[in-house]
């Protein structure tokens, strides 16, 4: 079970969270011109690689933030934690 | 029976307390402090079940969760246990076991038939044949194979016991409480370290009971139960016995299953049958030692063979002889221990070496003690059936080639030693990558990936004075960095016989002219002629041997037979072990209870149940409830003799005359409060929200962002910043997190805060004609005529001295009212609602009725809405706005939604108004069509429609908006139905709203 | 080739088993072929046996990184099954379900299919109707499907939770009488067997590093075994095809995700069917084994680690107890996690790709096993002939662009929601 730092709450075991995918995925500013394919791209295509994966959880059964957490997929190591505020 | 295994003293068995028990029906007794499979042993008794595939008489082959065989079915605390492993389980007044895989029992099994035949079953025969004609494997010869499949045989019946889990945190969890285990968990400790010390026997001290060395001034076994004894008394540590870590998950998660009662007649009422331990250790230390490996000659699966290591424990620990004439085969100087063992006990041993030469402390002693050493020697192949009888045996030439020599000599017993495996699953779990150790032809940890450290045996290191050494210095280490302080613990002096380098020979060519079968996975019955063949026939990855012979995929997972397997492979295959490679260990280490894993959510706990505060006036009130996700609703309320038709009929139509009651406590319920939360709302839905004034609610539509509808419901206007969103009981918690997903995420400039309320509101529905009557006496002093809260409009009130909100909103298609007060009140709300309507002929409705009355107006809901329809499907695109973007809006101009004859709810109707039509049916237009018959769409809701007597549908079909009026049929293959249909209007009763505004 | 029959058994068993040939070659790449697979999964191999088979292209090579069948089609739960709803997933899976039946004989290799049944329980009215709804669309496709009530499935498999003391009732199910299983490892190595006996070179332990692609061409592939040139290459490697696809600056609508499995130790017969739990994601069947064969949920987030964590496993087995609470006697035996391609509705891609000569097969969720032969057969089609079969088309890359979505469960995209 993943261990995972909360920047608000500390380490809490996963079960307290709940995943949120491709962190990187940036929704297009409403009311703004966009084209078909940039518009699926951003529904449909997400990144998904073998190694440092940059995704959001919330923190469900806690302070219900959701959060940045920088994980690699192949080991499940996690590198470090962010506050939805943060940019990276 | 008496004992005739047993000897007069010895072991760490209890004499005092004798045990009685029974194995296939017949009486035997032990003693306190015994195993199942020592108590047998101690009788005499070897043959205890039969192998997978060929049925060959099975016994014991180790002493603990190596044991490849020894499996039987239990009865215990009247609950049968099918796979019981006989080297673990201890001895209890009054066990029963017997074996499994047998028939009509272990003495005469008739399909050991398969051993006769077992020339034609070589490896992966099954891929070979029983392929003609195409049906007679599933009819034929599947059915007869599985047949013979399996162990033990469960029971049906429910699982009586109880099962917990426990999670725990500490800084050193320590597997296996031997010489390694032990030292570093007493180095840790005295370091104010919080350690867990695991053990899976039932007795501390690992290889320290049954080895013959001096710690300091004490034997092996006093010094370990003098360390337990102290950290026992430390309040920083938790000492548990038969306990196994099985499983290293990731980021220093380890799971172990104690087993608590299963030594026990009955399980106490208090205490479970096991527990399982969810560990997140900051420091793990591995300390697991090492597994016995066997050698391999013809026959060597037969009763009385057995590891040497096993052997000595039986001997040391439980007082008993495995044999009266032993044979030890060893190719190390472990197997001299053993054969030391028997000759201090009157038994005179010979011990085979193939080795041809080797002087050590051990050897001298053994020479010194006059036992037969033949060097250079070997078992060629074990004699007898049901039991080892003799052996032939033969000495072997220097390059291990051939065989000379050979003569047979009487037996009861072979101990077999083919040096030591370390047991490195938990390291390789934890992501360890392992690497092979030449000097003990077994793989050993690497670097670590996780907080892991393993020490001693596990590590390969197989002195005790190293062993002491490395475990107290890491403990102390480990323990030191997490604690920051240091107590200096000194290492005392060991006294132990140094070894003679081990012989990397394993397994005894065939003499000539034979061709015994000389296993290496002792349970799925794999011999190195499978191998081979496997080799032969191009499954040469051990990834493709393994599964093509099975080895190792039994419920020892292995543990005897995986390296001796990859030795092989490497042989033939003209490679070095490590470039062959291990399969992956995964977990758990041994077999855990799947009760223990699930613990205590079992039965009504499987899921948790939410129930309204009116649950026990529904309950009492003859309410049948049904699930709405997590939540119990009441479905109807049972009338005398009525069935769920009729009552739903009578309740519905109740609402249609006169006024009806229905609890929507379970709606889910979202406070959104913040300067912007106009904006939020608007951006949300797909209407419009900037100009909802205070006290007014609106319908509202929300769309995931590719377009499909994702939730419906009301939001109202409570005060300038303050809204109060209603979702669907099913999408509550998602709607909750998708707005907190843009609040924090997509738009974090928005001043809005969400929190969910729905547990804080109870909520009642007043429908019905008469519903404005009953919400004037229930707020006698407020103003609720249409002028003073017309439809969507919103008020507070005291009901009876309890606050109320006020919603006029309506979900039925009548004059409706939503009442919610806080959850402490619903009761009271709604006894009072009944109370005061009871002049109106009020009834409370279930949602079968409600179903019912949406249904016939056209409302959708979760059948319309599920995940794959957009709003215009719906017959909602009156409800996206052109003007604004939303979420979701910018898919909905994809092609397949603007298509011309895209599909649309619509109102299906019967012909002879007669015959109802099923959920989930298909509208077609020719009944007769040649399959696959094309469908216009499916039948999403039906009901009865009580406004017109006949029954009504609605359904989601191409081209909908076109398709009013069209004869068609609604077919339900499954139900054996053809409706001959009229589509229609979804809004069949009322189609103007005018009822809701009245 | 050597045929498999009860007479080769028996003539060999005199022989000491000394005469059996290899089942598949070791070769060397050649420098160039018609067409590269790469991925010897199931599906891969499958699609080489097909390419040969049935459009006669043999100039054929299968480019595994590992070992032949070491991917999903060696670590499933063996179901296969064309109960769906949507016609696409329906029609190209029951044209998959002729292939299984027909496949020992054809492919002379005993894949032990056997159609036991399926019944997916319900555990509401809602859902029975939900069943109504998938089982009349698979009964107007020409598939076999059986509406259950609680009786009638009490019949069936009585060892289910038919008690009082249940916290979700079993109302009924739907049954396909003919879904079934088979034994998954013997579908690669048949299928291996036969595409190497028509001249298709399985390479193994050969890793593709890089794609050589000109003017929007694909020409070879770059390995550890050196280059290899190619005028048509299918991508068939579900579980990778992220990794992949980035070699080829190519981003797709899938997500990789963890999918775990266990069994239990053997037990004597109890279970005939394949079963699974309605009141959320259990599926359960017994091996010829005696093995209790049981999977659910994803470990629900991006992971390539062949190996899970034990809440999800625990999550499932709760449901497995809710549903059989016999397992809770039984042992945890073996546990093991598989890589999956998890697309945005839930269905799979087979397509060409906006490079000429590159072919696309992925996506399978956690459906694969069961799409082996379809996949293949319909994969071969669209090599060969440059487009895909009507069976595929529904297959599309470009559903996500124009709306055609196929999307059995309504979740959406969030992928890892099961």
């Amino acid at each position: 079970m993943l261990y995972i730092k909360c920047p608000h709450c500390g380490l809490r075991p996963q079960t307290e969270f709940s995943y949120g995918g491709d962190a990187t995925v940036k929704r297009p500013e409403l009311n703004k011109e966009i084209s078909d394919q940039d518009w699926d791209n951003f529904v449909y295509l997400r990144k998904s690689p073998r190694g440092k994966h940059l995704e959001l959880w919330q923190h469900i059964s806690g302070c219900r933030q959701w959060i940045k957490v920088e994980r690699d997929t192949l080991t499940h190591e996690i590198f470090t934690t962010y506050k939805a505020s943060e940019n990276i | 029976m008496p004992e005739n295994f047993r000897l007069d003293k010895g072991g760490l068995v209890n004499r005092n307390k004798k045990i009685s028990f029974t194995f296939n029906g017949k009486k035997y007794f032990g003693y306190e402090g015994d195993t199942l499979a020592s108590a047998l042993l101690a009788n005499g008794v070897h043959l205890v079940g039969r192998s997978f595939k060929y049925h060959r008489p099975r016994g014991f082959f180790g002493a603990g969760v190596d044991e490849p065989y020894a499996i039987v079915q239990m009865n215990r605390n009247n609950e049968i246990d099918p796979n019981v492993r006989a080297t673990e389980q201890e001895l209890f007044e009054g066990l029963e076991a017997k074996s499994v895989n047998c028939w009509p029992n272990v003495d005469f099994d008739i399909g050991a038939i398969n051993n006769f035949l077992n020339k034609f079953f070589p490896a992966g025969f099954y891929y070979k044949t029983f392929m003609w004609p195409k049906s007679f494997w599933y009819k034929i010869y599947e059915p007869i194979i599985r047949k013979a499949a399996g162990f033990g045989a469960a029971s049906i019946k429910h699982d009586k016991e109880r099962y917990e889990h426990k999670y725990e945190y500490c800084d050193l969890l320590i597997a296996g409480s031997g010489p390694s285990g032990l030292a570093s968990a007493y180095a840790a400790a005295q370091n104010g370290a919080r350690v867990i010390l695991a053990e899976d026997k039932s007795r501390f001290g690992g290889s320290l009971l049954t080895s013959e060395v001096t710690i300091g001034n004490q034997s092996g076994q006093e010094w370990a139960e003098k360390i337990i004894s102290e950290l026992k008394s430390m309040p920083n540590v938790v000492v548990k016995n038969r306990s196994q870590v099985f499983g290293y998950y990731d980021h220093n998660m380890l799971v172990m299953s104690e087993r608590v009662s299963d030594h026990l007649p009955k399980t106490d009422k208090y205490i479970p049958k096991q527990r399982l331990w969810y560990i997140r250790a900051k420091e793990v230390v591995i300390s697991s030692g090492s597994i016995e490996r066997p050698l391999v000659f013809g026959n060597n699966d037969a009763p009385g063979v057995m590891l040497s290591s096993a052997a000595k424990e039986y001997l040391k620990i439980y007082g008993v002889l495995v044999g009266k004439k032993p044979i030890i085969f060893t190719n190390n100087d472990s197997g001299y221990e053993t054969g030391i063992e028997f000759k201090k006990n009157g038994i005179d041993p010979i011990i085979l070496d193939t080795r041809k030469d080797a002087s050590s402390e051990i050897i001298k002693e053994a020479k010194e003690l006059n036992i037969n050493i033949k060097f250079s020697y070997v078992v060629v192949a074990a004699k007898g059936y049901k039991k080892v009888n003799s052996a032939d045996i033969a000495r072997i030439s220097d390059d291990k080639k051939n065989l000379s020599n050979i003569e047979n000599i009487k037996c009861d017993c072979i101990c077999v030693s083919g040096f030591w495996t370390p047991s490195i699953h938990l390291a390789s779990q934890s992501g360890n990558k392992t690497k092979f150790n030449e000097e003990i032809d077994a793989f050993i940890p690497s670097q670590s990936k996780q907080k892991e450290t393993t020490l001693g045996a596990a590590n390969g290191v197989f002195t005790l004075e190293e062993t002491l050494k490395t475990s107290f210095e890491k403990g102390s280490e480990l323990s030191k960095q997490i604690t920051n302080k240091e107590n200096k613990v000194s290492v005392p002096t060991v006294v132990e016989k140094k070894p003679s380098s081990h012989d990397k020979f394993w397994c005894v060519p065939l003499p000539e002219g034979k061709n015994y079968k000389r296993f290496l996975d002792f349970q799925n019955d794999v011999a190195v002629s499978d191998i081979q063949l496997a080799l032969r026939e191009g499954y040469r990855s051990i990834e493709h041997v393994k599964r093509y012979t099975t080895l190792g995929m039994a419920t020892d997972q292995g543990k005897t037979s995986n390296l001796n397997g990859l030795q092989l492979v490497s042989d033939v295959e003209n490679k070095v072990v490590p470039q062959v490679g291990h399969t992956t260990f995964r977990p758990p280490y041994t077999p855990v209870s799947i009760g223990a894993i699930v613990g205590r959510e079992v039965g009504k706990h499987s899921k948790p149940t939410r129930k309204s505060p009116m649950h026990y006036w529904h309950e009492k009130n003859n309410a049948v409830f049904v699930d709405a996700g997590v939540w119990l609703r009441p479905r109807y309320y049972k009338q005398g003799n009525e069935n769920l038709f009729e009552a739903s009929k009578r309740e519905a139509k109740n609402v249609r005359q006169n006024v009806g009651v229905c609890d929507v406590t379970t709606l889910g319920k979202i406070d959104i409060k913040g300067p912007d939360a106009a904006e939020f709302l608007n951006r949300v839905y797909t209407n419009a929200w900037l100009k909802l004034p205070v006290g007014k609610a609106r319908y509202g539509v929300m769309l995931r962002e590719d377009g499909i509808v994702m939730d419906d419901g009301t939001t109202t206007r409570i005060s300038e910043n303050h809204y109060h969103m209603t979702t669907t009981t099913a999408q509550a918690a998602n709607v909750l997190s998708h707005l907190e997903y843009y609040l924090q995420l997509v738009w974090p400039e928005l001043n809005v805060n969400v929190v969910s309320s729905t547990e804080q509101w109870a909520g009642a529905a007043i429908a019905g004609p008469k519903s404005r009557e009953v919400l004037q006496k229930l707020f006698p002093d407020l103003d609720v005529s249409n002028e003073g809260l017309p439809f969507m409009g919103y008020m507070e009130g005291n009901l009876f001295g309890v606050n109320a909100k006020i919603f006029r909103i309506s979900f039925s298609g009548e004059l409706a009212y939503e009442v919610n007060v806080e959850s402490d009140n619903g009761n009271y709300m709604w006894e009072k609602i009944l109370e005061i309507g009871k002049e109106f002929n009020i009834q409370p409705y279930g949602t079968e009725a409600l179903s019912t009355l949406r249904i016939e107006m056209g409302h959708v809901a979760g059948s319309e809405l599920d995940g794959r329809t957009i709003p215009y499907d719906n017959s909602l695109e009156g409800l996206v706005s052109k003007k604004k973007d939303f979420i979701g809006k910018r898919s909905l101009s994809k092609s397949a939604y603007v298509e011309i004859d895209r599909q649309k709810i619509v109102g299906v109707v019967p012909l002879d108004k007669k015959t109802s039509i099923p959920e989930g049916s298909y509208i077609v237009k020719d009944a007769k069509a040649k399959l696959p018959n094309p469908k216009l769409g499916h039948v999403s809701a039906s009901c009865w429609s009580v406004e017109y007597d006949n029954p009504f549908s609605l359904a989601i079909i191409k081209d909908g908006k076109n398709m009013i009026g069209q004869k068609l049929f609604a077919m339900s293959p499954l139900k054996n139905k053809t409706i001959p249909v009229e589509i229609v209007s979804s809004h069949y009763v009322d189609p103007k709203g005018e009822r809701v505004r009245s | 080739m050597q045929k498999y029959s009860v007479f080769s058994l028996i003539k060999n068993a005199f022989t000491g088993h000394k005469d059996w040939e290899v089942a598949w070659k070791d070769p060397a790449p050649k420098a160039e072929y018609d067409v590269i697979i790469i991925g010897g999964g199931g599906h891969g191999l499958a699609t080489a046996y097909y390419l040969a088979k049935e459009h006669n292209i043999t100039k054929v090579a299968i480019i595994e990184k590992g070992w032949i069948g070491g991917g999903n089609v060696g670590r499933n739960t063996t179901i296969i099954r064309s109960n769906y709803m949507h016609d696409e997933n329906g029609l190209f899976s029951e044209f998959g379900m002729d292939l299984w039946r027909n496949m020992s004989l054809d492919l002379n290799f005993n894949v032990m299919f056997s159609p036991r049944g399926i019944i997916n329980l319900a555990h509401s009215d809602a859902q029975m109707n939900a069943y109504s709804r998938r089982g009349n669309s698979m009964r107007l496709n020409g598939i076999d499907a059986v509406l259950l009530n609680r009786e009638e499935v009490k019949k069936i498999i009585p060892m289910a939770d038919f008690s009082e003391n249940v916290r979700f009732p079993i109302f009924g199910g739907l049954m396909q009488p003919s879904a079934g299983t088979a034994r998954h490892d013997a579908v690669a190595w048949g299928y291996a067997r036969q595409a190497d006996s028509m001249g298709v070179d399985i390479i193994q332990n050969c890793e593709v590093t890089g794609f050589d692609v000109v003017n929007g061409k694909i020409l070879g592939i770059r390995t550890s075994k050196g280059e290899i040139k190619a005028k048509k290459i299918g991508l068939c490697v579900a579980g990778s095809t992220n990794v992949l696809a980035e070699k080829l600056n190519m981003t797709l609508p899938i997500e990789t995700h963890l999918l775990q499995a266990c069994v239990s130790e053997p037990i004597k017969p109890i279970l005939d069917h394949v079963v699974t739990f309605g009141a959320g994601h259990f599926y359960c069947s017994q091996s010829d084994k005696g093995e209790m064969v049981m999977g659910g949920d994803l470990d629900g987030y991006n992971s390539y680690a062949q190996r899970g964590n034990l809440p999800t496993l625990q999550h499932v087995l709760t449901e497995g107890i809710a549903m059989f609470p016999f397992l809770s006697k039984l042992k945890m035996l073996r546990t093991w996690g598989g890589i999956m391609d998890m697309s945005m509705d839930g269905s799979p891609i087979i397509d060409k790709t906006h490079i000429e000569g590159l072919y696309l097969n992925c996506g399978w969720c956690y459906g694969g096993f069961k799409a082996t032969p379809a996949s293949g057969w319909t994969f071969a089609h669209t090599i060969a002939q440059d487009k895909p079969h009507k069976l595929n088309e529904g297959y599309s890359l470009n559903r996500f662009s124009t709306g055609h979505l196929i999307d059995e469960k309504g979740l959406g995209t969030k992928t890892w929601i099961s």
